[in-house]
């Protein structure tokens, strides 16, 4: 409804989205090497999953303005997000591989 | 009363369009949700031979640059910034913004590519890890090298878009919509790697 | 939407214009056009296909049989699987939603014309890539080091026509590592893997193409749930292709890699996981057999209503479990797969969710029971079909059920009980639905109907030839006949029923010649069908026979379902339908509107690039599995320069070009007179 142009965000925003971007790639990274050290096993896996979904989310909606959009679009892109992550944990869950794996 | 009444004919690029959306948008869109199969079919692979025991050869996981491919995805994040830009310059009609700031996309995303094949030229020279060595590494070369492949795609049309602007002075309407397409395109490749990130370099060890 | 906004543009070649003859079919755009072309070329892979189906039964028809060796008999089965699926049940299917999707929902072309015509020429270069194995391809004796049985292709052994041999010989599932670089030497299944690459691509673009057609190209009024079911199940087709191709794209592109460059993805020697080829195999090989029924399901539920004079019972039940089986055909891949020590678990989850896809198949067949009933049927050609495709679809329907019970599976898993049962389906089922709707929709394509005679003897031909082949498979698989066998001995008594099964596989080509003959007279001497021969309910049949290149002459609006029909009809107190006194006038007057546009109607102009770029695509296939030498490193190049070009080229030329006699300065009036004039001719 709401899928008008004036609505777009600004350079500015787009910015701020930007930094917002870097910062939770930077914690991923530390993620990475807090791990290491402490051994946190599948937590550690919860959280940079929880981080890649989050930055996934912010780009799609944001940059590929999928939250201004028809709601019909979304649909579809989760349709097929959904689709692909269901199917793909079965076939990994019938082949005996432990998604997540702890450090 | 009939039930199929008839207007005045118009002509077939004013056909009323059932949903509002432009028709290559809604294809974009729609091509783009198949590609979640095509990736993660990729990543499945990956996922089943990165830490099976008993290969030879050298497991990717275990040779891995964590600081040198967290600074290409962030090169590639921030592409896509450039890339939002780009479109945001040319909706506001701002054309050299609109050139620059493609540029500075395209520009990225060689970076991010010439990251990749600096990464595989290592990989092979200096740890002997090519692509038959085993089904770990083949799989990682596979979903990488279809990733590079899709990000290479989108570097040129970045270029010939930017190379149409540049002799035409001016984006038209057309490749407007053209630009919205490449950028949906764009993102969507940056967000196969925000997954690729952190499932196949942050979160995969070798076996034992 | 903007691209007519533009002047032409300067390009490399002149724009084809040619509307009549060779030129006018290569450059074409226009989905009625694509869509006979492939008819014709998938009837012709028919042929093929069914060519290698009736040497393979001289062999099966005698115990011990020399006729065919090996290798031959090897390649013949696969080529026979791979043609029948992808190179005739899939594009007929796509010929039918070609030609009448837009048609359906009121529109003049699809979404996107030049991706149309790409697909076509893509499909049709692939078909081509995939044959040319039989020439070029070769099949090696297998690298076997610790003596396992490989493919019996090189071994030649008794029998004659080797030269088959050479040609894939994998199966049309390609099973992993059988059909991998250890145990399939030699260039056969590159085709085979490559071909089906190609094919795939062009299925992947014309199903982005017909959604964006069916959610944007409908006509004023026409809501989702008032287009025909045809359109309906189109749609899910669509969506099936666009979510299970990328998946078989990978693993095609895995086995290439295992193949040509090295890798191990699935060969245990190596680590490799023949099981994963399974999982992804059939992750596609599934929702493809529902893209290979729901077409005919779509067509027959077309027919079904028209020859029994009632609306279809249940219009959104038939929609909805269209979508349901849809839905549900993705979640029962692994029942393929019983036999492969899959765990229990696994097998109990997709045992119980085969049988749930039963549920929404069984609400399908009662409805068109339910059309049939106290319905005033008129048995013509069309309806004899889609009587059959019932009947038929219900046995391989309930065959299928018993294999959803995993310890029954066990037992018909790679028997002719399994050979039975799919045939039912996709023969008994989607071809008797798919010749319902060639006989039933010919009218458009030619202004003529096809004789009925001769069709209800095509029909009673084919309908017992059928039955004589496949149903004895049923007890022949029972009694223990493995499939892919290529001979067997006389002690165990196959023979009678096999016999019986080569008779009935005769019989079926005698009904296709009978067919073929039909086809051919009733193009050039049938009777003229008029606009509305089988007094039809759906828009398609309010314009003139045969289609005019636009369509529709004034864009349609529709206010409800079967709207035809009800400009013809009325209701009287009991609900029945009452022809209106003037729906003769109606139909003249449609008749006469249709052929004569109050206005001039920009079509999309031809174009030469889908096909030029089609064209380079098997070259760079061609020099992938040659990419070893120095002529196929030219061939991938070569190809790749001939696709970017017409890409370049297809880039800068507009959708639409201004007529020439608008751009010399005509104005509109003039362009009007010209095209009534033209038309009263």
């Amino acid at each position: 409804m709401s899928a008008e142009h004036h609505t777009h965000p600004t350079p500015a925003q787009y910015w701020k989205i930007a930094v917002v971007l870097a910062v939770l790639t930077a914690i991923e990274v530390a993620m990475f090497y807090i791990d290491r050290e402490l051994g946190l096993g599948s937590l550690n896996a919860l959280i940079l999953i929880t981080l890649a979904l989050l930055k996934f989310v912010i780009v799609v909606g944001w940059y590929m303005h999928l939250r201004f959009e028809k709601p019909m679009l979304n649909r579809f892109f989760t349709a097929g997000f959904v689709l692909a992550i269901s199917l793909y944990l079965v076939v990994l869950a019938s082949l005996g591989v432990v998604v997540i794996r702890g450090g | 009363m009939s039930d199929i009444a008839h207007e005045a004919p118009v002509a077939h690029h004013e056909e009323h369009e059932s949903t509002g959306i432009d028709n290559r948008k809604l294809g974009m869109w729609i091509f783009l949700s198949s590609e979640f199969l095509f990736f993660g079919a990729l990543i499945t692979n990956y996922l089943l031979y990165s830490n099976r025991a008993g290969f030879e050869g050298i497991y990717p996981a275990a040779i891995y640059d964590i600081p040198f491919t967290s600074v290409s995805s962030f090169v590639l994040l921030m592409s896509s910034l450039t890339m939002v830009l780009a479109h945001n310059a040319l909706s506001r009609g701002d054309q050299d913004g609109t050139r620059t700031w493609l540029f500075a996309t395209a520009a990225l995303g060689s970076v991010f590519l010439a990251g990749q094949v600096f990464e595989f030229t290592e990989f092979i020279v200096e740890y002997d890890m090519t692509l038959a060595t085993n089904p770990a590494a083949s799989a990682f070369y596979v979903l990488t090298g279809f990733h590079g492949t899709h990000v290479a795609i989108g570097v040129i049309m970045l270029l010939s878009l930017w190379g149409i602007s540049r002799r035409q002075g001016s984006l038209s309407e057309r490749h407007g919509m053209n630009l919205e397409l490449v950028g949906l395109y764009w993102h969507f490749v940056d967000i196969i790697w925000i997954v690729i990130f952190t499932v196949v370099y942050l979160l995969s060890v070798p076996p034992g | 939407m903007t691209a007519t906004a533009e002047r032409p543009q300067a390009t490399i070649f002149k724009r084809p214009t040619a509307t009549t003859g060779i030129w006018s079919w290569l450059t074409t755009v226009d989905h009625k056009k694509i869509g006979i072309m492939y008819g014709y070329a998938a009837f012709f892979f028919f042929i093929l296909g069914g060519i290698e189906a009736l040497l393979l039964r001289i062999q099966l028809a005698q115990a011990d049989a020399e006729f065919l060796t090996a290798g031959a008999y090897n390649a013949l089965f696969t080529m026979h699987g791979t043609t029948m699926v992808f190179l005739f049940v899939m594009p007929v299917g796509a010929a039918f939603m070609n030609y009448l999707l837009p048609l359906l929902i009121g529109a003049r072309d699809v979404a996107f014309p030049r991706l149309n015509a790409l697909s076509w020429w893509i499909f049709f270069f692939g078909g081509i890539f995939l044959y040319s194995t039989f020439f070029f391809g070769t099949s090696l004796a297998p690298i076997s080091p610790e003596g396992i049985p490989g493919n019996l292709a090189a071994a030649g052994g008794p029998g004659t026509l080797h030269f088959l041999a050479d040609s894939p010989d994998g199966g049309w599932f390609g099973y992993q590592p059988n059909a991998g670089p250890l145990y399939s030497p030699g260039t056969a299944m590159d085709y085979w893997a490559l071909g089906l690459q190609i094919l795939g691509l062009a299925s992947l673009i014309s199903s982005v193409n017909f959604i964006v057609t069916v959610f944007n190209m409908r006509a004023k009024g026409m809501r989702l749930l008032r287009m025909p079911v045809f359109a309906w199940m189109s749609t899910v087709v669509a969506f099936l292709l666009l979510f299970s191709l990328p998946i078989i794209a990978v693993a095609l592109f895995m086995v290439t890699f295992d193949r040509q460059f090295g890798t191990l993805f699935f060969a245990p020697v190596g680590g490799g996981d023949p099981i994963l080829w399974q999982h992804l195999f059939w992750l596609f090989g599934h929702p493809e057999v529902y893209i290979l029924i729901l077409p005919a399901m779509g067509i027959v539920s077309e027919v079904l209503p028209v020859f029994s004079r009632k609306p279809l019972f249940g219009y959104s039940a038939v929609v909805f479990a269209g979508a349901a089986i849809a839905f549900l055909g993705f979640g029962v891949w692994a029942h393929h797969m019983f036999a492969s020590g899959i765990t229990p678990v696994a097998q109990a989850a997709f045992g119980l969710a085969t049988m749930t896809i039963a549920i929404p198949t069984g609400i399908k067949i009662f409805n068109w029971l339910g059309t049939m009933w106290g319905g005033r049927i008129r048995l013509t050609t069309p309806m004899l079909f889609a009587v059959g495709f019932v009947a038929m679809f219900t046995i391989g329907g309930l065959s299928g059920v018993t294999h959803s019970i995993v310890p029954s599976d066990w037992q018909q898993t790679d028997t002719y009980y399994i050979v039975a049962h799919f045939h039912y389906v996709l023969f008994g089922g989607a071809v008797f639905g798919l010749f319902a709707g060639l006989y039933y929709w010919f009218p458009k394509l030619t202004g003529k109907v096809m004789n009925p005679t001769l069709g209800k003897t095509h029909f009673w031909l084919q309908f017992i030839g059928f039955n004589l082949t496949f149903a004895p498979m049923h007890w022949l698989g029972l009694q223990g006949m493995v499939r892919r066998t290529w001979k067997y001995p006389a002690e165990v008594g196959l023979e009678p029923w096999n016999v019986v099964v080569t008779i009935g596989a005769f019989t079926i080509a005698a009904s296709i010649l009978v067919f073929m003959y039909n086809w051919y007279t009733s193009r050039r001497r049938g009777q003229d069908s008029g606009i509305d021969p089988w007094d039809a309910r759906t828009i398609e049949w309010t314009t003139p026979n045969p289609t005019p290149e636009y369509n529709f002459a004034t864009a349609p609006v529709v206010s409800r379902l079967d709207a035809f029909w009800h400009m013809k009809y009325d209701e009287d107190e009991e609900g029945r339908a009452v022809r209106k006194d003037d729906a003769d006038e109606i139909l003249a007057h449609l008749e006469y509107d249709g052929r004569n546009p109050s206005a001039p109607i920009h079509l999309p102009s031809p174009s030469y690039f889908p096909l030029i770029m089609a064209v380079g695509i098997p070259i760079i296939f061609y020099g992938i599995i040659y990419h070893t030498t120095m002529w196929g490193k030219a061939l991938i190049l070569i190809g790749a320069v001939i696709s970017l070009s017409a890409l370049i080229g297809w880039g800068i030329e507009p959708l639409e070009e201004e007529s020439p006699v608008e751009a010399e300065d005509a104005d509109e009036e003039d362009m009007e007179l010209e095209l009534v004039e033209v038309d009263d001719e």
